[in-house]
């Protein structure tokens, strides 16, 4: 019967641990810590392309920043040794992750390209994703935001704005990723190349610490800098098996 | 047009002795009426069989299938890879089935008491209002005014305060 | 009214009882009022206002974005555990002391569990949608993801709530047929249809003590485990502070003892203010009293075993949480609430309070008080500190959420107001059986 078909079948496919191995790609984004110098590009150009709101001062101050990749800082020692330490933290996108488990609609799950993807039509603002995030990249809207005129001019059409009480984090461009992909289909090939879709954070990263795609092609930039000695991924140690490699700045004794 | 002889009574004991007398003299099942239960009547009327259980424990299996099939079918209706788990997982599965194996046996045993007490009464049946408050009744079933009168005598004999005559049914 | 020199009739219970139903007098219908204007104002005012420009409203921001709801919805939960798991427990071991209270007990649990239940809806980002966690077949083809934590939640709330009504409406069978003869009116008409024509015969006696039973052995269960899983909302994250195995009992404990202060507090209202006083006695205030105190120690047990396993761990995300507990932003509502719930409890060591009402009512308030601190403090300081000291903050709640707390309250005052004019509130069978048996006289009328 069709049914029982079905149910052995999505048994059987999703049975083994690491089935997301046999998605169809494994997007993945390198970050060189040495490379990256806390510009905050990033940070701008990802709230340019995904029409993220400005929150405003109040906002900010009640501590409801809505940025999807922020730079932390960590300071180091007293004046005048203060060493300024930073690293961009976005989304993990996690093959294990705990986020995905909890939403009790369903509204993120983990696609076929290996994203974590976030159902705005779905969510129903639970916020529990966001506390079992151990990496805290996920923001909620506690409003409903508007744009001054004409700001609202640079909104991106290809992305929702979201409405109030609806969760919110990075996507790695999923539109971007769509669009590449329907080009390819266009092209007639089949598969991206590497270097076919950058998320606008690695587009406008200017010293090009960020990097981004598909580990499952292994002549792919992203794929040569995972295997760099340097890499590491943040809390390794939780098992959330993240597609954010970073690799570690090396520290000069110069001083 | 059936008429049941009821004899009120001031204490458990001669309620149930009457109700025993009752019995031997041959009526049809007599019914007790109290406030509040009384203890000894399977010694005096014979067993009492509950058919709850039976209620409970299907609605506890049914349940318990049911919510398995509930969380496992709905998994693979529209698939969700989430965390890197397996869609039919037993973990949170166990949980669903444990909560519905106990909601099914409850709602199992509600029916079950409603079917075996024969409830809701809807029809009018033979009653006493003073048996909620602390009096206990004995009723037996009359066919004719001479059955009528040796239950009456019966439970007069065993100290009844008041006997009644009510016909049942309207 | 019984005199001091005859004892206790049946039919005085009957009086009582319907006479608690039937004379109101004009300081209920004040009361009434009164909660009813603060449920308005103070809960669905604020609450509306939240839904109209978002849960901006709360002072939730980045890092904790759980606040006050959430604990206000687990504080209800807690409080909804001891009416239904004691009355079924004590039921099950045949405890004669419980039969005076545990109707309202019941009654507490069914409207604490409804107050939860409008917490969720006002924590979440979009309520309107909140439909969508129910599994129903749709035009989607979208079923609510069973693996959730919040799932296992919503069905097991759903199933208490379920149960709680249902053995609450089957204990209370005879005492509506009770009531039923001696009202008139819409009243009557009412009882007749909930005592579905109950006279009270050996058989339906028979069959009501055996799915009484059986009911009391399912919840008890099930209760163990509604408040299990609430905990697991929090237990099955991997953030520090809330993933630990100790979750589970402790916050099932947590719920008997701040349920168990509830059951004090409710029973003291009911006592002085529907003229229970021979119902309700010493005996019971004395009895809830030892268990608050077992319940209380066994609170501070776990309480020190979260305490030593952070410290046990040395520096690790673990012990910044404790320390951040002991000594930070939040510390001051920290040791309140060991205060008030580990020290404070203390006192009921000596009999002499146990059976004072006034202190143990100023106890039991005092002990909620705390364990709605320790709800608070289980969100706030763990989500306040988490792996990542850039995106550690601080959440202070807002007015509103100060509004709807205390809202929430008013609703359920209301709720147990117009409860306790519609179901008889105290059990009249339960009652009358532990009261002396009417004996054969020899003279044979009795008025």
């Amino acid at each position: 019967m069709n049914f029982i078909d079905r149910f052995v079948a999505g048994w059987a496919k999703y049975r083994k641990p690491g089935y997301y191995e046999d998605f169809d790609y494994a997007w993945t984004m390198t970050i060189d810590l040495d490379r990256s110098s806390g510009c905050g590009a990033c940070v701008t150009a990802c709230q340019a392309e995904n029409n993220i709101p400005i929150v405003g001062e109040e906002e900010l101050r009640k501590g409801r920043e809505m940025q999807w990749i922020r730079i932390e800082r960590y300071w180091e020692g007293e004046y005048p040794n203060a060493k300024l330490k930073f690293i961009p933290m976005l989304c993990q996108h996690c093959d294990a992750a705990p986020c995905e488990t909890v939403c009790p609609v369903s509204a993120t799950y983990h696609n076929q390209d290996g994203l974590n993807t976030q159902i705005y039509n779905r969510c129903i603002g639970t916020r529990s994703c966001a506390v079992y995030c151990p990496y805290e990249v996920r923001y909620f809207n506690y409003y409903d935001h508007h744009w001054d005129a004409p700001l609202e001019q640079q909104l991106n059409p290809d992305v929702t704005v979201r409405e109030k009480g609806v969760m919110e984090k990075c996507t790695f461009c999923v539109q971007r990723i769509r669009q590449a992909k329907d080009h390819a289909k266009d092209d007639g090939r089949r598969r991206l190349r590497d270097g076919d879709v950058q998320p606008a954070c690695v587009q406008s990263c200017p010293t090009e610490a960020l990097n981004f795609g598909d580990r499952k092609d292994s002549s792919s930039k992203v794929y040569r800098s995972m295997h760099d000695p340097r890499a590491y991924h943040v809390l390794e140690e939780l098992n959330t098996l993240p597609s954010v490699v970073y690799l570690k700045k090396v520290e000069t004794h110069a001083d | 047009m059936s008429s049941n002889a009821l004899g009120l009574f001031g204490d458990p004991v001669s309620a149930l002795a009457a109700a025993g007398t009752l019995k031997d003299a041959g009526f049809a099942r007599p019914e007790l009426m109290s406030p509040i239960p009384i203890h000894g009547v399977e010694e005096v009327l014979g067993p009492k069989k509950s058919v709850i259980r039976r209620f409970t424990l299907f609605g506890a299996i049914f349940g318990g299938l049911g919510g398995f099939a509930l969380a496992a079918g709905t998994a693979v209706l529209y698939v969700h890879p989430t965390g890197g788990r397996p869609i039919i997982t037993f973990p949170p599965f166990l949980i669903i089935t444990y909560e519905m194996t106990i909601l099914f046996g409850i709602l199992a045993t509600v029916l079950g008491f409603l079917i075996s007490a024969r409830f809701p009464a809807i029809r009018e049946r033979v009653y006493a209002p003073e048996t909620a408050v602390d009096k206990f009744a004995v009723t037996v079933t009359c066919d004719n005014e001479d059955t009528f009168s040796r239950a009456a005598a019966i439970l007069r004999a065993a100290g009844a305060e008041e006997v009644r005559n009510i016909r049942e049914g309207e | 009214m019984p005199t001091e020199e005859k004892p206790l009739q049946f039919a005085d219970v009957n009086n009582d009882i319907v006479r608690s139903l039937v004379v109101t007098g004009r300081n209920y219908y004040i009361t009434l009022g009164i909660a009813m204007f603060v449920a308005l104002a103070c809960f669905f005012f604020p609450w509306f206002y939240q839904l109209y420009y978002g849960i901006g409203a709360a002072g939730m921001n980045h890092p904790t974005v759980w606040g006050t709801y959430l604990a206000s919805f687990i504080f209800w939960i807690g409080l909804s555990h001891s009416g239904t798991l004691l009355s079924c427990v004590l039921h099950i071991t045949n405890s004669e002391w419980r039969k005076a209270m545990y109707r309202s007990a019941e009654a507490m649990t069914l409207f604490s569990l409804l107050v939860a239940a409008t917490m969720v809806m006002v924590h979440v980002g979009r309520p309107w949608f909140i439909h969508w966690a129910a599994p129903y077949p749709n035009q989607m083809g979208l079923w609510p993801n069973f693996k959730s934590p919040l799932l296992f939640d919503v069905m097991a709330i759903t199933t208490y709530l379920t149960g709680s009504l249902i053995f609450i409406y089957m204990g209370s069978i005879p005492d509506f047929a009770a009531v039923r003869d001696r009202t008139s009116g819409w009243r009557r008409h009412l009882y007749v249809l909930l005592s579905l024509g109950w006279r009270g015969t050996d058989t339906e006696w028979h069959r009501l003590g055996w799915a009484y039973t059986f009911l009391a052995v399912l919840i008890i269960p099930l209760a163990v485990s509604v408040h299990s899983i609430v905990s697991w909302d929090f237990a099955m994250s991997i953030v520090p502070g809330l993933h630990q195995t100790i979750f589970a009992p402790y916050f099932v404990v947590g719920a008997i003892y701040s349920g168990t202060a509830g059951i004090v507090t409710v029973m003291f209202v009911l006592r002085k203010y529907m003229n229970f006083e021979h119902l309700i006695t010493q005996l019971h205030f004395d009895n809830l009293g030892k268990l608050l105190l077992f319940l209380s120690l066994l609170w501070t047990y776990i309480n020190m075993l979260e305490l030593f396993t952070g410290w046990y761990s040395g520096t690790s995300a673990e012990y910044e949480q404790i320390k951040y507990k002991l000594t930070g932003f939040y510390a001051p509502l920290y040791w309140e609430m060991i205060l008030f719930c580990a020290v404070a409890p203390l006192l009921m060591f000596s009999t002499k309070f146990r059976t004072s009402f006034v202190p143990m009512l100023v106890l039991s308030i005092a002990i909620n008080i705390g364990m709605y601190t320790e709800r608070f403090l289980i969100i706030a300081t763990t989500l306040s500190r988490q792996y990542l000291p850039d995106a550690w903050g601080v959440y202070v709640p807002s007015l509103v959420e100060i509004s709807i707390l205390v809202g929430s309250l008013a609703v359920f005052v209301t709720l147990f107001l117009i409860f306790v004019k519609i179901f008889p509130s105290v059990s009249i069978y339960e009652v009358k059986e532990t009261m002396p048996q009417p004996r054969k006289r020899e003279a044979s009328l009795e008025s």
